[in-house]
């Protein structure tokens, strides 16, 4: 580890010797293609905080580019502001056009968002053409843009502009290096990992995607301003469809959320153009042809990101146990007795309760009228046959749905209809059916999702390594790492999600779930697919949990062992409605109940 | 009413080829829930071989078969030469790089758009090249204040019933049942033992086949054709096909027309310099309030 620590600094080291050499023993030339190689690696590096981290699919970047471009452009021209000042103000610019454009569309998905940002990217290019409020100066663009200065040095020549964009560069490297392994990082990879189970974790969505769409906008924005300062003259031509393109291009070629990655993609769509000169109508030709192939033979990038997480000197389960346990339990208990305060007192006993919850899909009912009730500290199971509405009910109570009537109260509080995310925060938490894991993620990091609305820290603190900021990662991850020893998961800190055996993938979902220490556990079937040992450890784990932790559960289950075993309650539903209730040995030997399982006996 | 009328049908000729193309896009959605990219570079593609057939051999096609054979003969080879490139295409650098998953699709498609404009520019050069008037009939047709020229009626004609002949197969045969089982659950339809590569095949076959053939008639009408052009076409065409609703055929015919009346009339009463303007807003407010399209279904993910 060391070892390899070491070596990364020298090469790093080297490299650095590299790029400070450069200059001096090349041309004009070259240390232009070096500059500009500079500038699309800040943009490749804005747009990888886009696609590459957070998964969304952003074909009209160029337009955030564009606005950089034009408001140092506009502003410098007409009010002689300086460059250097526009540096921030085009960002800011930039990240607040970002928020209002995609704030109407960041709820789309896939293909459709990526249509969208074609559609704003042309938008912007059309306007620029379009020469609104004659401040655009139209398809010839903008001429006479001042050159950046502090004090008296002024930037004014290729090999100053090579060293004021690559000093940039490493500003940004730096902090984007430290963002990505925050709590933002992570998150914007949970949400390109699996948006669903990441919301179900506790974040966020429509927050996030629209900070990594602010930030990658920020920083296109700062690429523009560096752009127009360059070349003195800004038009809309520079800001087409297909350097949107590229740019998506840059991202996939180095690897999807890989920093180095996105540097090197940045090399290679500048730089490949300027060695294959000599056949100059057929370079683009190639490159087309390149860009194919490297899909079919590398199509996870050619500099993919290595996923480690640095462990703390690990302490024993223990150890960690002690750290960890007073914040949970102190956490429940606080809010359970702020709930017996409070007016609804009848609601002590019982964790969640539904009141005629219904929900509907087109004319189908899957749900009618559903009174459920959970007691606090107890198992309650739902049975019933497939397509009885169990995992509709879950659905609901969880906020992925919303239900058509009704109400659902946990903890005594009406939460009907809040978005998942708040469940998640107010300590609900669940598994899924089809088990929903962050599949390209590390275990530990699987687990830390389940973290994310316990901890505070944001871009700021982050990007500084605060104080506070490097206390809360590392509570995070010894916490993660308790969780992962606690579900027998000990060693595979490291491994990815989807290299892990069914069975193992099943208990990583239940230690995300668990690290959020929540108040009630919602398991979605959480037998299925295990052997009847498996089944066995997974109830004594259960019923373990209920002694040592202030928790609820509520299970679907089909194993009749299992939940006859350790409910203390079942709720048996067909056709979405309720049929039966009671204790387990009742629910056994009640007729309708085995009547919606085995048909009536004529 | 007649300026009315004539942009109507100036809106619809448009259309016509914006529909043309958007069929192309839909169904390649369709099996591969892929947005090609390349599609609009095929159109292209298709223009400049039309092109070829008639200007390069010397106008000897149109003298040997005469005005409307020499046409016929252009859309003919464009369609299947257009259509085998397709089929080209999705062997090369589709296929090894679809169970990479989407992402890597994309950018194999747009390298595919650079490769096949940039081949076109190697090869015609990058000058605007024009159908010489020669090649087209060019009289009009007069009913009294009504007018329309023969090439708009023989666009109109046949566009209407390439789109009728699709639409019959797609909605009412076998084989169609086969193409719509096969876009909503490729798996699904591969088990109940649709012959899923031989769909793709026709797929990438009459897609790029049809988007051609709109390339030579787009020649033959604005007689002027560069090797740019694709990349516009092929985003209106594409803004066509979700305007209608993606991956549904008789959606991408309707939205063709419908984006190409939307497009002249824009012009015509707003404002020529922002009618793109208003085709792309309208495209990203459909995609907000209607995302489904005019006639598509909505698709709930199973949670």
């Amino acid at each position: 580890m060391n070892k390899r620590h070491k070596r990364s600094q020298l090469i790093l080291g080297m490299v650095i010797a590299l790029f400070l050499a450069f200059p001096f023993f090349s041309n004009f030339y070259w240390i232009d293609v070096a500059f500009f190689f500079g500038v699309y690696a800040l943009l490749g590096l804005s747009l990888n905080i886009v696609l590459g981290e957070t998964g969304l699919f952003d074909l009209g970047h160029a337009a955030f580019y564009a606005i950089g471009a034009y408001i140092t452009a506009i502003l410098n021209t007409l009010y002689g502001i300086p460059i250097v000042w526009l540096i921030p103000l085009s960002a800011l610019c930039a990240g607040i056009f970002a928020y209002i454009v995609t704030s109407p569309i960041i709820h789309l998905r896939g293909d459709y968002l990526c249509i969208v940002t074609i559609g704003i990217g042309e938008i912007v290019r059309l306007a620029l053409i379009n020469n609104p409020f004659g401040l655009t100066g139209g398809p010839n663009g903008i001429t006479g843009i001042g050159r950046p200065s502090f004090g008296l040095f002024a930037i004014d020549t290729s090999i100053r502009f090579y060293f004021y964009v690559w000093i940039i560069l490493a500003i940004v490297i730096l902090g984007l290096v430290r963002l990505q392994r925050s709590r933002i990082g992570r998150a914007w990879n949970y949400l390109r990992e699996d948006e669903i189970a990441a919301e179900m974790s506790g974040i966020d969505v429509r927050h996030f995607k629209l900070l990594s769409f602010v930030l990658g906008a920020a920083l296109a924005g700062v690429a523009g301003n560096i752009y127009a300062s360059k070349l003195m003259i800004v038009s809309p031509d520079t800001f087409t469809f297909m350097e949107s393109s590229m740019l998506f291009c840059i991202v996939m070629l180095g690897g999807l959320g890989s920093i180095p990655g996105s540097i090197l993609g940045a090399g290679i769509i500048t730089v490949f153009p300027e060695i294959f000169r000599v056949v100059a109508n057929y370079r683009m030709l190639f490159f087309g042809g390149a860009l194919v192939l490297a899909m079919i033979f590398r199509p996870g990038g050619l500099w993919p990101r290595k996923r480690e997480i640095a462990i703390p000197n690990v302490r024993s389960a223990e150890e960690a146990e002690e750290m960890i346990r007073p914040v949970a339990v102190d956490q429940t208990r606080t809010t359970a007795k702020q709930s017996l305060n409070g007016e609804t007192s009848s609601f002590e006993k019982h964790i969640l309760v539904t009141d005629k919850l219904t929900m509907k899909f087109g004319g189908l009912v899957a749900v009618k009228d559903l009174d459920l009730v959970v007691g606090h500290g107890k198992i309650t199971s739902i049975i019933g046959p497939n397509g009885a509405g169990k995992t509709t009910v879950f659905n609901v109570v969880t906020g992925i749905y919303k239900p058509v009537s009704g109400k659902v109260y946990f903890e005594g509080k009406d939460i009907t209809g809040f978005k998942p995310h708040k469940v998640a925060s107010l300590g609900i938490a669940r598994t899924f059916q089809n088990i929903r894991l962050f599949p390209g993620l590390t275990c530990v990091e699987n687990i830390m999702a389940g973290l994310h609305h316990r901890m505070s820290s944001y871009v700021f603190s982050s990007i500084m390594r605060t104080e506070s900021q490097i206390l809360e990662e590392k509570w995070a991850i010894e916490t993660a790492m308790y969780w992962l020893d606690k579900t027998g998961l000990a060693g595979l800190s490291d491994e990815l999600a989807k290299n892990l055996p069914y069975g193992k993938q099943k208990l990583l979902e239940l230690a995300r779930a668990l690290s959020s220490s929540p108040k009630l556990l919602i398991l979605d079937e959480p037998s299925s697919g295990l052997n009847d040992k498996e089944t066995e450890d997974l109830m004594i784990f259960l019923e373990n949990l209920l002694d040592e932790m202030d928790l609820s559960i509520l299970l679907i289950e089909h194993d009749m062992n299992l939940v006859m075993g350790i409910s203390h309650w079942v709720v048996a539903m067909d056709m979405g409605i309720k049929i039966a209730e009671g204790r387990p040995q009742d629910i056994y030997n009640n007729s309708r109940v085995i009547e919606a399982y085995l048909g009536r006996e004529e | 009413m007649s300026i009315i009328l004539e942009q109507l049908l100036n809106g619809l000729t448009i259309g016509s080829f914006y529909a043309l193309i958007a069929l192309g896009y839909s169904m390649v959605y369709g099996v591969m829930k892929l947005i090609n990219f390349a599609h609009g570079d095929l159109f292209a593609l298709g223009s400049y071989l039309g092109y070829t057939l008639l200007v390069w051999s010397a106008g000897a096609v149109s003298q040997r078969f005469g005005l409307w054979g020499g046409m016929a003969a252009a859309l003919l080879f464009a369609f299947f030469a257009v259509g085998c490139v397709g089929v080209l295409m999705e062997r090369v650098a589709y296929r090894p790089v679809q169970k990479s998953g989407r992402l890597p699709l994309v950018v194999s498609a747009l390298g595919v758009s650079i490769f096949l404009e940039n081949l076109i520019m190697a090869v015609w050069g990058p000058r605007y090249q024009a159908y010489p008037a020669s090649v087209v009939p060019t009289y009009t047709i007069s009913l009294g204040w009504f007018h329309i020229t023969s090439m708009q009626l023989f666009i109109l004609i046949l566009s209407f019933v390439l789109m009728l002949i699709l639409y019959y197969v797609v909605q009412k045969t076998t084989f169609g049942a086969a193409i719509r089982a096969t876009a909503l659950d490729k798996e699904m339809a591969t088990m109940l033992g649709i012959d899923v590569g031989k769909i793709t095949l026709f797929i990438f076959f009459l897609g790029p086949a049809l988007g051609g053939m709109a390339g030579v008639m787009n020649g033959m009408y604005y007689r002027q054709i560069s090797f740019v052009m694709g990349w516009n076409y092929g985003l209106k065409a594409f803004t066509a096909t979700i305007l209608g609703g993606i991956g549904n055929i008789p959606a991408a015919m309707l939205g063709g027309l419908l984006l190409g009346l939307v497009e002249m009339f824009g012009a015509a009463y707003i404002s020529s310099a922002w009618k793109d303007v208003f085709t792309f807003l309208i495209l990203i407010l459909i995609l907000i309030f209607r995302p489904t399209g005019l006639i598509g279904e909505k698709v709930a993910e199973k949670v």
